[in-house]
């Protein structure tokens, strides 16, 4: 793996599109990482701007070109368009194609992931949150990102992939090393780790099959009958496991954040614990304000983009949280409003690629609150947080967040 | 009034089911819109009105009365 670095500004970048810009770089003293991407628009930078930092990349900050950059595959590809650039880089199926190849493995999974097939899991999850939460529930205080954010996605992923929870501390230390090691050499080791571990999945399911989603991927058929090629089905195993985890973990630290910090919000969702809809309503504006994803594109040919000369090979970074802020499509974008009328986030993206896993991440949440709820209907932050644990990078969040009740 | 929705547009978000179970479902092999009732009472308008407007793909419409 090479990080191909472009110390400098390429020659068709005009100046005034210039901005030194390092996502990844969270400032001390900046308690939400959402916040370095807001301080740009406060700027008044170019709404289309270009960075040299990460080997080099532009910046939508329009909702109207975020959301063009989401749907127009034939500009904007996720084909081999990490940030900065790493290759080889796998590539996800399906995420990592564009339209129309990209609709074999969609269709494949997609089955698995329909609100139907995420309603079917209710009952698992609400278990599995149950079990968590009364973990520590009567010791009054936890770490919310170790105790339960991160161990709730990551056994719902064991579930799916039908492994044991007893496989939960080494996916926990294999996806805590791949989300947040931005050493070269330990990314390529875990790389390695990951693999393995699913080429090892991917046998055992191929010999014994079960109900479970690796066991659908390894036995699915291609149009001439045949298994998938072995490096797709793992390839989508990867992305199963990259998307489902550390995006969930995230989005439910800055909404438990939030809520332990809004008394009113408290009270707002622990009156509505018997009705699903305005809940879910609820959990839809958690999901505009709290959009932790900043998703990646390459240019796939020379053109003109809203009168920018856009080179091919170029990256472009779509930044949700200032789509799902822009005040040509949001009434009083900066209020959260729990009862939002009309709410057009883009936090699982729009078009081809939306994720797939939408469904179930917001059931996930969702279950998680109404369990939490109502064994800790009452908490807040701890006074001590330790040292500064908030991270920039395609996945903002935070590396511990404190809570006592 | 008439709702209509494109397939080819819509990508499966739910919102309509969500926020108008009565009128919006979605499938079983792709998650996408399903329109139980294309024709519905007027005591739904309101809400059909509102699920169309949060399609974030724009997939849905609405269309005159019967016939139209």
């Amino acid at each position: 793996m090479t990080l191909l670095w472009q110390p400098s500004a390429p020659d068709h970048v005009p100046a005034e599109l210039m901005v030194d810009f390092d996502f990844f770089h969270v400032p001390e003293g900046t308690g939400d990482p959402t916040e370095i991407w807001h301080g740009l628009v406060r700027r008044g930078v170019p709404r289309i701007f270009y960075t040299p930092y990460n080997g080099g990349h532009w910046v939508f900050l329009n909702y109207a070109d975020i959301v063009e950059g989401y749907r127009n595959h034939e500009i904007f590809s996720t084909h081999q368009a990490p940030i900065p650039p790493m290759e080889p880089f796998p590539v996800m199926q399906p995420q990592g194609i564009d339209p129309p190849d990209h609709h074999v493995f969609r269709q494949l999974l997609a089955p698995m992931f329909t609100p139907l097939a995420v309603r079917r899991m209710t009952e698992g999850l609400q278990l599995r949150a149950k079990e968590l939460i009364s973990r520590f529930a009567l010791n009054g205080a936890c770490d919310f990102i170790s105790d339960y954010a991160a161990k709730f996605p990551t056994g719902t992923f064991l579930d799916l992939f039908g492994l044991p929870e007893s496989r939960l501390p080494e996916f926990l230390r294999i996806a805590n090393s791949f989300f947040r090691s931005t050493d070269p050499e330990v990314r390529r080791a875990n790389f390695v780790e990951i693999y393995a571990e699913l080429d090892g999945l991917f046998r055992e399911k191929e010999r014994n099959p079960g109900t479970d989603i690796a066991s659908t991927i390894v036995h699915a058929k291609d149009a001439d009958s045949r298994q998938h090629r072995w490096e797709d089905i793992l390839n989508c195993g990867f992305l199963l496991f990259v998307a489902g985890l550390d995006t969930v973990t995230n989005t439910m630290a800055y909404v438990w954040r939030y809520l332990a910090t809004t008394p009113a919000a408290r009270a707002y969702f622990r009156e509505r614990l018997d009705d699903p809809t305005a809940f879910l309503l609820a959990i839809e504006e958690l999901m505009r304000i709290n959009a932790v994803s900043n998703l990646f594109r390459r240019v796939t040919h020379d053109c003109e983009f809203r009168g920018v000369r856009l080179k091919r090979n170029d990256r472009v970074i779509l930044p949700n949280t200032v789509a799902n802020r822009d005040p040509a499509v949001f009434d009083r974008p900066e209020e959260i409003d729990l009862g939002r009328k009309v709410n057009n986030h883009v936090t699982f993206g729009v078009g081809p690629h939306r994720c797939i896993g939408s469904h179930l991440a917001k059931r996930e949440i969702m279950i998680s609150l109404q369990e939490w709820l109502k064994q800790i209907p009452e908490f807040e932050l701890a006074q001590a947080q330790g040292p500064l644990s908030a991270f920039g990078g395609s996945v903002m969040g935070f590396e511990s967040l404190k809570l006592v009740w | 009034m008439r709702v209509l929705v494109s397939l080819a547009v819509c990508q499966g978000h739910a919102r309509c089911e969500d926020l108008c179970p009565e009128v919006f479902a979605t499938d079983e092999v792709e998650g996408k819109c399903v329109i139980k009732q294309p024709e519905f009472p007027p005591e739904l308008e309101e809400k059909v009105r509102v699920a169309v407007r949060n399609c974030p793909e724009g997939a849905l419409r609405l269309a005159g009365g019967a016939g139209s």
